[in-house]
């Protein structure tokens, strides 16, 4: 019986070996592949065609560097499954190697430890340049709660900037505002476009649309979330001014609703407007489409003072799977796409964004790109500009987990709403709120 | 059937855990699959702490350990129950396998660690080892727990997979769950009070044997003195047979004798004379039979013991009557010759005592016996009287007539006390034992 056994343990021993060594060369026979996972069309809810051909001229690029690799991405994902599709690949284990890290995700995966932390890579790669990057797209990338840990890095950045309907202001015989306005500018400018024009007895020209508490929140300079201690204050100094300021101006439109419409129709002066939005619609086809009847333009928000215009500042991230076994190869395709100079050039060529890497988006280039997009009269927003409302801008605060953040926005506008229609003391229901957000977040 | 239960609650134990290991794989496996056939995977990976990042290896894996521990178990019964070493290195397996499934399923099932301290316990003989691996599993069963481990680390929980299913299916599968756990908690506990059963029975059984041994033992005792007491009575009766059949017949002749004696000594003095002379051969011839009679008994004491013991035996006789102490003293061991040569010995040993007691009223009486230049040396001393001339009659020439016939000789000394020294050459050459 022993010596049955001592024959075959050498035996299972060969045919092991055998099959690792087949493994092992099938492994190495043919192209290292290398998976990406993307979306297809913008990030930034506007039509985008050209999706594919920034990320194609990459893999070109990269591939030509790297001629044993080969760059495989599944097409087709639109960006509204793209979550969900990602989710199933990491349920499955199946994440690729490589991924664009949607906003509302990004928590997500770092608290289910999917993304690979980048300090050490971005410390020990000579090429990489972190001064290169908008310090506020970084630390969008950044891990949630106190931690400074880079997990993915931003490959386009996107500004909300203030739109103007500079007709409007032209026919009310106003001032397109200045770079560094305040609330009381805008104000003003508001309390004078609000008005009956057909004599109807109701209002029909207003100043603001779809101007939220949040966006005084940015200009504020205070914030209700405290993302290192995942606490929230409503009853922060700012917060409570910007709410006191909403319902000055909500005030003005006594009661009436504005709507889409009335945007369209050139009856509002002022709405956010994200820069994806403002290239899409300054741009053919869409600008033919959409507020014809009108010349617009955007500039920053107005700040609580002069100065402090602050906008809310969005990035499309990618990621490295922590699981991955190219780790390596992936932060080089990811440097290739984050920091060649081609590669973020190609985001103003074909996206609607703005490139992470600081120079390229202050380049005398990109500012004719865009120009040469847009009718000879029309005043540009140039590179340098766009770079200080980045470098200025606040990013979404981070919370463990998106939904939560959700929650705690809806139960806010709920409450804020309450506040307007109702006519609230905005100190005492400010405090009521705070009380029952706490309440909720101890759960 | 003690041993069949016992194998039975086994088997049962080693399917209970194959089938939770498995169940929770194969369930993890197949909720993450229709998870994502129903595209809720963004919502379920929203709710969750952890997910496991490869649900096939986990799969894979689980199931080579578990099929490890299964072969090791099956090897160790069938090939090394009674190789210690073998028994060792199973269990050390054992261990490492169910550590690797635990892992491999995030702390939600730990159970299997108790699977392989039971084990534990009834292969291994040597007490301190069985308390050590069983402290050590129920250290690592306390600490291997998922809501303890949870709070540091992030691990994926089976009964979020189980939230995943609604209503009644929720329901049944958490209740199948726990209800797994606690069955082989339970088992382990059966488990447990079967081996303390078992061992206390034996421990019973133990003392109900040594119990019946110290009856057995008594009673063997009892016979001993039974059977002494016996042997007594047969010895007294054959006495009073030997002394009725001689002493008794002579007497008898004697008597009759004697009789005829006194009926014819007036009329025919010549013929009484005749008859007295007849009588007196009788009595001598009787005196003849006592001797023979006393002889035979006293060989039966050589019979019965050896010759040191006999020796012993009459000394300590002696020594019990008043007044009169041996002193028995012999550098020869063992003390044992040929039949004819422990015979004489004997004798002489005991016509000496007979002597220095009757004829010299010694109480003190010194043996002693010796080897010297091969030749076996008896000296006989007391402090009696002693005497001047060496009178016939005294059994000397009967010991003479002894010591002649192995060869040696005897000398006797009257003076300050009595001294008898006899020199025996011994058959040494032969071995008695």
């Amino acid at each position: 019986m022993k010596s049955k056994w001592k024959k075959r343990i050498p035996a299972c021993f060969i045919v092991l070996g055998i099959i690792g060594i087949t493994m092992f060369w099938k492994m190495h026979q043919g192209k290292t592949v290398l998976e990406f996972g993307m979306f297809t069309g913008s990030n930034w809810g506007v039509e985008n065609a050209d999706a594919f051909v920034i990320i194609d001229r990459a893999i070109a690029r990269f591939e030509k560097e790297h001629p044993d690799v080969k760059v495989e991405y599944t097409s087709g994902i639109d960006r509204e499954d793209y979550s969900e599709w990602c989710a199933d690949k990491l349920l499955r284990g199946d994440m690729p190697d490589i991924f664009m890290v949607l906003d509302e995700d990004f928590s997500r995966y770092v608290s289910l430890d999917v993304l690979e932390n980048l300090d050490s890579y971005m410390e020990n790669d000579p090429e990489f340049q972190q001064a290169e990057f908008f310090t506020k797209a970084l630390e969008i990338g950044q891990g949630i709660g106190g931690e400074k840990v880079q997990y993915a890095l931003p490959y386009e950045v996107v500004p909300t900037m203030m739109f103007v309907n500079k007709t409007l202001l032209e026919k009310e015989g106003i001032q397109m505002p200045r770079k560094d306005w305040s609330w009381e500018d805008f104000y003003n400018i508001c309390q004078k476009v609000t008005k009956d024009t057909d004599g109807d007895g109701r209002l029909d020209q207003f100043g603001t649309y779809n101007y939220t508490w949040l966006d005084a929140m940015y200009t504020s300079g205070g914030t209700a979330f405290d993302s290192k201690n995942m606490t929230v204050d409503f009853t922060n100094t700012g917060v409570v001014e910007s709410v006191k300021f909403m319902k000055k101006l909500n005030q003005l439109y006594g009661g009436e609703i504005v709507t889409q419409e009335d945007f369209d129709a050139g009856k509002v002066a002022f709405m956010p407007l994200n820069f994806a939005e403002y290239r899409t619609y300054k741009t053919y086809p869409y600008k033919i489409k959409k507020y014809t009847n009108f010349q617009w333009d955007c500039t920053t928000f107005p700040g609580i003072v002069s100065g402090q215009n602050v906008s809310k500042v969005d990035a499309l991230l990618l990621g490295i799977n922590k699981d991955s076994r190219k780790k390596m190869l992936a932060w080089e395709f990811l440097s290739e796409l984050t920091m060649d100079k081609e590669s973020q050039m190609d985001i103003f060529r074909y996206s609607q964004g703005v490139p992470s890497f600081k120079t390229v988006a202050e380049s005398k280039e990109a500012e004719q790109i865009i120009q040469g997009e847009m009718d000879p009269e029309e005043r540009v927003i140039g590179g340098e500009f766009l770079c200080e409302v980045i470098e200025n801008g606040e990013i979404t605060p981070k919370f463990y987990q998106e939904q939560m953040y959700e929650q705690i926005i809806s139960l806010a506008n709920t409450e804020i709403a309450n506040i307007f229609e109702q006519n609230k003391s905005v100190d005492i229901s400010m405090k009521i709120l705070q009380r029952e957000l706490q309440r909720y977040l101890n759960q | 059937m003690k041993n069949r239960y016992m194998h039975f609650i086994r088997i049962l134990f080693l399917g209970i855990n194959i089938f939770s290991v498995a169940g929770i794989c194969g369930f993890i496996y197949f909720t993450t699959f229709r998870i994502s056939t129903e595209d809720n995977a963004r919502e379920f990976i929203g709710q969750v702490a952890a997910i496991p990042k490869y649900p096939q290896a986990i799969c894979a894996i689980c199931g080579f350990l578990l099929t490890v521990l299964v072969v090791d178990m099956i090897l160790r019964e069938n090939k090394f129950q009674e190789n210690g070493k073998g028994v060792m290195a199973t269990l050390g397996v054992d261990f490492l396998c169910s550590l690797g499934i635990i892992y491999m399923l995030d702390f939600n099932y730990n159970g299997v660690l108790l699977l392989v301290a039971a084990n534990a316990v009834i292969y291994i003989k040597d007490r301190r080892w069985t308390f050590f691996l069983l402290s050590a599993s129920a250290m690592i069963f306390l600490v291997a727990d998922y809501e303890l481990i949870s709070v540091t680390y992030n691990l994926y929980s089976v009964r979020s997979y189980i939230q995943y299913y609604s209503g009644t299916a929720q329901q049944f599968l958490l209740g199948a769950y726990n209800v797994l756990i606690s069955a082989n908690i339970l088992i382990f506990i059966l488990y447990c009070v079967n081996i303390i059963l078992s061992q206390s029975r034996d421990i019973e059984e133990a003392k109900k044997r040594s119990e019946n041994l110290q009856t057995v033992n008594a009673q063997l005792k009892h016979y001993n003195k039974m059977t002494e007491k016996m042997a007594e009575a047969r010895e007294r009766n054959r006495m009073a047979r030997e002394i009725h059949d001689t002493l008794g017949h002579t007497l008898t002749g004697i008597s009759a004798g004697v009789d005829a004696c006194v009926a014819i000594i007036d009329e025919n003095p010549e013929q009484t004379k005749r008859q007295l002379e007849l009588v007196s051969k009788a009595v001598r011839g009787g005196i003849k039979d006592v001797r023979r009679s006393v002889s035979e008994l006293r060989a039966d004491a050589l019979e019965r013991f050896q010759l040191e013991e006999a020796i012993q035996d009459m000394i300590s006789e002696i020594n019990s009557l008043a007044g009169v102490k041996v002193c028995f003293h012999s550098n020869v061991k063992p003390l044992k010759f040929g039949e004819d040569e422990e015979n004489v010995i004997y004798r002489i040993i005991q016509e000496g005592i007979t002597n220095a007691i009757r004829h010299g009223h010694a109480d003190c009486i010194w043996v002693d016996a010796r080897k010297e230049e091969g030749i076996f040396k008896l000296k006989i001393k007391d402090n009696g009287v002693g005497c001047k001339e060496i009178k016939k009659g005294f059994g000397t020439k009967h010991m003479k007539e002894r010591v002649n016939m192995l060869g040696g000789t005897i000398s006797f000394s009257g003076e300050n006390g009595f001294l008898i020294n006899a020199q025996i050459p011994i058959r040494w050459g032969e071995e008695y034992d």
